[in-house]
């Protein structure tokens, strides 16, 4: 499944998001990584990731997104920070903070650490901890005065889903007292584990028609002191996210393994192959790899996306989506009102009670 | 923000050592014209009205008036966005 000639690449990566360990202390049912988790023996090295800044960075590459798994059960983190700071690269860690002491965070911060980025699973301790699947809430609270100590952006991620909504307003207020730089609130996306707990997660329309207003207002009052940005629930929009702003385009990540892919749910594609750092350097990745090629531009997309003025908003949408939701990754992202299969968003949104929560293993 | 104000960039922002560019969290503010002198002087000791002064011998002829509303318009806005603090 790749394409014929290489599609010239006028693009150029604003970030990579390296996933340096798939290991994590939380089990959280609405995990992004794939379901197939990358074993800690197969890891890249240390050495391996600093190839991979210095290479990122003369690709044009800005910011570094250190994520997992949980980054800090990477014993050597610090050696990573540095050399990606040392790259020039912009360093931001997305983290549990399960383990993150006040010592250990003064060294990551020493060695380069510029962003920090926290996610809550709800404003109840024990509804909080069922969602992560271990009991991370009270941790993660008392970690942000420590976090405060230093000359660090925190960001405070809120993820949202049927199994919190109600409490939104809670929720946020409980972000406002951890007075962060920035506040994301993000609806689950569903891919990797939380597809499989879509049911459960999957907010009801009078949720989300509550939560608009909530957030709106939330933006209004908090302007100037906290930047907030929201992310709307896909199954319940009209027109596609442009997904990781446009296929290789964007956007780089790179798993534990080495495996350079387009994006996190890249893999549920049949037929694409990944191309790994070990073997490449990321200049040949980004111009050439099949996997960064497939969906590049616009050759790929069904008459209707090539005709509608929103390719050059959406690019198209989510290829993954389209794959999961109807079999071919070339069809149109349901979400597209103008797609044949926009109608089984509808059914999704069905709420299901009775299914059981799959926690990340 | 006013004249005598003394802004600093917010914890996590820094210039690009380079490139016309703010490095934020989760993204980059592109920096147009004199953007990016203004922003170098922001050290959190500096006054407004002190940077403008440097800001009108580097551009020399630049009429005062439509100098402060504009360094006065970059900063409110970046302050608006969070990257700058006073």
């Amino acid at each position: 499944m790749t394409t014929a000639a290489p599609i010239p690449s006028t693009y150029k990566p604003f970030s990579l998001i390296a996933e340096v360990t798939h290991r994590c202390p939380l089990h959280c049912l609405y995990c992004s990584n794939p379901v197939e988790l990358q074993r800690a023996d197969q890891e890249l090295t240390t050495a391996d990731w600093q190839r991979v800044f210095q290479q990122a960075a003369q690709l044009g590459i800005l910011h570094v997104h250190l994520t997992g798994g949980e980054p800090l059960a990477r014993k050597d983190l610090p050696e990573l920070i540095r050399s990606a700071r040392d790259a020039g690269l912009y360093v931001n860690m997305i983290t549990s903070g399960v383990g993150l002491s006040e010592e250990r965070l003064a060294t990551l911060v020493d060695a380069g650490l510029e962003h920090l980025q926290l996610s809550f699973q709800d404003i109840d301790e024990a509804s909080a901890n069922q969602i992560a699947g271990t009991r991370a809430h009270a941790l993660k609270l008392a970690l942000v005065p420590v976090l405060k100590k230093f000359p660090l952006a925190f960001t405070v991620n809120l993820v949202v889903h049927r199994m919190n909504l109600d409490r939104l307003e809670a929720f946020i207020a409980l972000a406002e007292d951890l007075n962060p730089d920035r506040l994301e609130i993000a609806h689950v996306q569903y891919y990797g584990w939380a597809l499989k707990n879509r049911s459960l997660l999957m907010p009801t329309q009078k949720q989300v028609d509550r939560s608009i207003p909530i957030v709106e207002a939330a933006k209004e009052r908090l302007k100037g002191k906290i930047h907030l940005e929201a992310v709307f629930p896909d199954y319940y929009a009209t027109f596609p996210k442009a997904c990781v702003g446009g296929w290789g385009r964007q956007m780089v990540l790179i798993d534990p393994l080495g495996q350079a892919m387009p994006c996190h749910a890249a893999a549920v594609i049949p037929g694409l192959h990944f191309d790994s750092v070990r073997d490449h350097d990321l200049d040949w990745i980004w111009k050439f790899s099949p996997a960064f090629q497939r969906f590049r531009g616009d050759a790929w997309m069904p008459e209707t996306c090539l005709a509608c003025p929103r390719k050059e908003k959406d690019f198209g949408g989510c290829r993954c989506q389209a794959f999961l939701l109807t079999g071919d990754a070339e069809a149109i992202d349901p979400v597209c009102t103008y797609s044949p299969y926009h109608g089984i968003l509808q059914s999704l949104r069905t709420v299901q009670t009775e299914t059981l929560p799959i926690w990340r293993s | 923000m006013d004249l005598q104000a003394t802004p600093k960039l917010a914890p996590g922002c820094r210039l690009h050592p380079s490139e016309p560019v703010l490095l934020v969290p989760e993204g980059t503010l592109n920096l147009a014209g004199p953007a990016r002198d203004i922003l170098a002087q922001i050290n959190g000791q500096t006054t407004v009205a002190t940077i403008i002064d440097q800001l009108l011998q580097q551009y020399s002829g630049a009429p005062r008036e439509e100098m402060s509303t504009d360094v006065l318009n970059l900063l409110n806005r970046m302050e608006q966005r969070g990257v700058l603090r006073t």
